[in-house]
């Protein structure tokens, strides 16, 4: 069991991943672009501009996603010492950085012609701020500091104090009054997304998802060469 | 057609600038992170190569993934 999560068997499958998602992203990426672009019908309010939604949506919901996941293997990493975690993590906190940061600039080029403003300090737009400031602090302690010890530390505590926010950014539009819209789409219960553009966003949630496996899987492989190298005498 | 289908009703700006900034930093970020990987599996192999030629082929024998940089390696080469 534990020569199946041998390093040479992850480098394997991940390999074996990168290839598989090479080999359908682009198929993935055109059918969700002709989606969003071409034949879901534009909104009866908000005209075209709705087609943002299928880029911006998924950018928020995988930056708030890669936070969760970060803060429980922080937890976890804080209580068990599983080294695989602090890498798995620091592979994904850079993904976790640029899907936030285009949440805010795509969700700004949407509340331009919806809102007539580019940005407003509100509930909603305030915490997606907070939590790319988060992610910032996270990435800088594994540049910054030395010393893997010192980094669990400092990174555990940054992801356990930063998803705080988590309940906040969710729950932001119902505890305030705010420029953004209420979730239309809920895990629970039914979504007031029409299936002619719920459909599309799936659709790209996938490209998303997928993309950003990929990264991560890049940036893992990436930190177990690191690792091989520094010991290559040892192996 | 194609221009209306750009112009998408007035808003054409904010779509086309939303879906190309998120396409120039994916593409961006992928391209930087896979220049990352092959400057890490190319220091890997020059690290590989300083070595004596018993330890490099103990090296060889005994971790797979060293065995796979290099056959990756070659096949780019």
């Amino acid at each position: 069991m534990f020569k199946l999560f041998s390093t040479s068997n992850i480098y394997f499958l991940i390999q074996k991943l990168i290839n598989f998602i090479n080999s359908i992203f682009f198929l993935i990426l055109i059918i969700g672009l002709t989606f969003a672009l071409v034949l879901s019908p534009p909104d009866y309010i908000q005209g075209d501009s709705v087609r943002i939604m299928y880029v911006h949506v998924p950018a928020a919901w995988l930056g708030l996603a890669c936070f969760a996941f970060i803060t429980f293997l922080s937890i976890l990493n804080f209580i068990f010492k599983i080294r695989n975690f602090y890498f798995i993590n620091k592979s994904i906190a850079p993904i976790g950085l640029l899907f936030t940061c285009l949440a805010i600039i795509t969700g700004s080029l949407w509340g331009q012609p919806t809102w007539g403003t580019w940005w407003a300090w509100d509930a909603r737009l305030t915490s997606m701020f907070v939590l790319m400031l988060f992610y910032i602090f996270y990435i800088l302690a594994f540049k910054l500091l030395n010393g893997e010890e010192l980094i669990v530390k400092v990174s555990s505590i940054i992801a356990i104090i930063g998803s705080i926010n988590l309940p906040i950014i969710k729950y932001s539009v119902e505890w305030w009054t705010t420029l953004h819209q209420p979730a239309s789409i809920k895990i629970v219960g039914p979504s007031s997304v029409h299936p002619s553009m719920l459909l599309p966003l799936l659709v790209m949630l996938l490209v998303f998802l997928l993309y950003g496996a990929l990264i991560f899987l890049m940036k893992y492989k990436t930190e177990i060469i690191r690792i091989k190298k520094k010991n290559i005498k040892r192996i | 057609m194609i221009t209306e289908f750009l112009a998408m009703n007035g808003y054409g700006l904010y779509v086309w600038l939303s879906f190309g900034l998120v396409f120039i930093s994916c593409v961006v970020f992928y391209l930087k992170t896979k220049k990352t990987l092959r400057k890490y599996e190319s220091d890997f192999l020059s690290e590989l190569h300083n070595l004596s030629v018993k330890e490099k082929s103990k090296a060889l024998e005994n971790s797979k993934i060293a065995q796979q940089i290099l056959a990756t390696n070659s096949k780019m080469n």
